[in-house]
């Protein structure tokens, strides 16, 4: 029983990074109406930064995060201003391709600069688990679930409450629309590219803390691309409660399951899910629901 | 399109594919030159001949669901794959000719593509696109994890030699005969397909789903029908994929494939038959030429290994998609024809 009650709390916790990661796919595309498919090489970006400055510069880790999340919203900002800031007024579909360019070319990016060395990882939070009872939960997650629920409710305010988000959601209802209004659509989608570009590299520090760092970390951005979905693309408040219940889908699964079958459900349980709940409610959980009658 | 004062007098006349002598005369060569390939040109060149044109099939499909019906397809590698593997499956157990492994690894996909173009009845737009993806992990998933026994998991599977009629088609040159049977019959009824109620029907989705159903299309069927398409192409592809190889194996069929396909008939241009030719041609000698340089520049920048091909191949052809998103959305056959019409028009400028 404790072993149940203890994988549950660990596949809620891991379910909020994918939160966290696919809040990066979720203020993008709230901001801008563009799905970003490189999300996961944004977060392998975010981890070399990190890895760059502490291990390679030397910088201590109350210096190096703070100057990790400045450079990763440079880069962020600097993909924006490169690729897709030309393709304001094109289809949206010429700016998702794009993104599924920018996959490819940053991971190649990636490999080319770096290599395919595997790379020790700076231990961003205490290695000691926390213990309760006789359970045991991982202190870089449960740190990590705290931030995403703190991220979550803030730019949750952000993007619902305050001018300046409301404004970047004028801009995901319609490009046109929004510029007609006097609302900048440049300015929204540079803004969501650093703010998604910052919150991948939050991702890669909980994730990959006292890991290794290889360019394969970044297949995080597929596993987190269903909890987006299952939340709908539009939500991120919905984000958390979608990601604890993949978390703990894929935790059960992999756990109690696949010793049964001898398999690796678990990896694919997310799309799974994802593919009923887009066949029952194709908005997600908690998605718009535009009208549209045809 | 015609330039304004030719048009055509007969129904016959306005329903050709080929509408001019020239045209015909192009053709002709055309295929009279790749038929003679073999004999002009060293092996080297026929063996980037024959994945040209298994790619031809494979981009061409893709251009059908993406480029004429407007649904993004990222899963097209792993419908390639589902082929690949349903035909050396059936050749390697049962022993049965290309006159069915062909068709039934093209059926197989097909139905594989259908069962996610399905969901188009429930989810529109991009959400349907991400199915695609899910079709990319469910597929190595699959593959990986069923037992070994039905589909090789991680070791693949090794393919018999082509086999119609008692012949045998080992070696190149008689694999280039094959391959050049099976891609002109496929492009041939691309053409077809585009100009018939259902390719018309894709272009109106494309344009304007919303539109298109107030007309009277059946817009999901629509879509369902695109990725029918378009996986069937993907698994005709993949069975002669599994001919020339003459093996399988998971990592031939990844998200990355999917991508290089995608860049294809991005580089040709969107929504027309003879781009996806072009841009596979273009794409494939990117590739090659990768292929060729990186080994040599992997030498002398040791500390990248046998990786740089991978990073290179994936660092241009990103590139190339995202400056052709840029600069060309259309692809090059818009601006070939562009060119066509102001040489035609010459010296007045419209």
């Amino acid at each position: 029983m404790v072993y149940f009650i203890n994988d549950i709390i660990t596949g809620a916790l891991i379910g909020l990074l994918y939160s966290l990661v696919a809040m990066g796919f979720v203020v993008i595309y709230r901001a801008s109406k563009v799905f970003n498919f490189a999300q996961g090489e944004l977060v392998i970006i975010g981890g070399f930064i990190v890895w760059f400055t502490t291990m390679q510069a030397g910088l201590s880790l109350w210096l190096s995060i703070p100057l990790s999340l400045v450079l990763a919203g440079l880069v962020g900002y600097a993909i924006e201003r490169i690729f897709l800031t030309k393709l304001i007024g094109e289809s949206v579909f010429s700016m998702v391709m794009v993104t599924v360019g920018l996959l490819i070319l940053l991971r190649g990016l990636v490999l080319l600069v770096f290599g395919p060395a595997v790379r020790p990882f700076p231990i961003i939070f205490p290695l000691k688990p926390l213990f309760i009872g006789d359970m045991l939960i991982p202190m870089n997650l449960l740190m990590g679930g705290i931030i995403t629920i703190v991220a979550a409710v803030g730019l949750s305010w952000f993007f619902n409450r305050t001018r300046s988000g409301l404004r970047m959601t004028a801009v995901a209802e319609d490009h046109v629309v929004a510029s007609s209004m006097g609302i900048s659509v440049k300015g929204s989608i540079a803004f969501a590219w650093v703010l998604g570009a910052i919150l991948s590299t939050i991702g890669a520090m909980i994730f990959l803390s006292g890991k290794s760092l290889t360019f394969l970390a970044s297949d995080i951005g597929f596993a987190a691309l269903p909890v987006a979905l299952f939340a709908g693309l539009e939500s991120i408040g919905g984000l958390i409660l979608a990601g604890v219940i993949i978390g703990i889908a894929q935790s059960l699964t992999t756990n109690y399951l696949d010793p049964l079958i001898g398999g690796s459900l678990g990896s694919v349980v997310p799309y799974i899910i994802m593919l009923a709940i887009l066949l029952i409610r194709p908005t997600g959980l908690f998605g718009w629901r535009t009208i549209e009658r045809v | 399109m015609d330039p304004s004062g030719i048009f055509p007098t007969s129904y016959r006349s306005d329903r050709r594919i080929i509408r001019t002598r020239w045209q015909v005369l192009a053709l002709v060569l055309f295929m009279a030159l790749l038929l003679l390939a073999p004999y002009l040109v060293s092996g080297r060149i026929i063996a980037i001949l024959n994945m040209m044109m298994i790619s031809a099939v494979i981009a061409v499909g893709l251009q059908i669901c993406t480029g004429y019906a407007g649904q993004i397809n990222l899963g097209q590698a792993a419908f390639m794959g589902v082929g690949a593997y349903t035909a050396s499956i059936l050749a390697s157990k049962t022993g049965l000719t290309i006159l069915l492994t062909i068709p039934l690894a093209g059926l197989s996909a097909a139905l594989f593509g259908f069962l996610f173009g399905l969901t188009a009845a429930r989810i529109k737009g991009f959400y349907l696109a991400l199915t695609t993806i899910a079709a990319q992990f469910l597929f190595h998933f699959a593959v990986l994890n069923l037992p070994s026994t039905w589909m090789g998991g991680s070791n693949g599977i090794t393919v018999p030699p082509a086999e119609l009629f008692g012949l045998r088609f080992v070696g190149e040159t008689a694999q280039f005969y094959m391959n050049f049977a099976v891609t002109a019959i496929m492009v041939a009824g691309a053409f077809g397909i585009v100009r018939s109620r259902f390719g018309r029907a894709f272009v109106a989705v494309r344009d304007d789903d919303v539109a298109a159903g107030i007309m009277g299309i059946n817009v999901a069927a629509t879509k369902a029908n695109a990725f029918l398409i378009g996986a069937f192409y993907a698994g005709v592809g993949g069975a002669l994929w599994a001919y020339l190889i003459r093996f399988v194996g998971v990592d031939q069929f990844t998200l990355f494939h999917s991508i290089f396909f995608v860049a294809m008939i991005i580089v040709g241009g969107m929504g027309s038959i003879v781009g996806a030719l072009v841009g596979v041609f273009i794409i494939r000698i990117i590739q090659e030429i990768i292929a060729t340089v990186g080994p040599n520049i992997a030498d002398s920048v040791s500390f990248l290994g046998g990786d740089i091909v991978f990073a290179g191949m994936n660092v241009v052809l990103g590139g190339v998609i995202a400056l052709f998103m840029i600069l060309e959305p259309k692809g090059l056959m818009h601006r070939w024809n562009i060119m066509k019409s102001s040489y035609r028009i010459w010296p007045f400028p419209y």
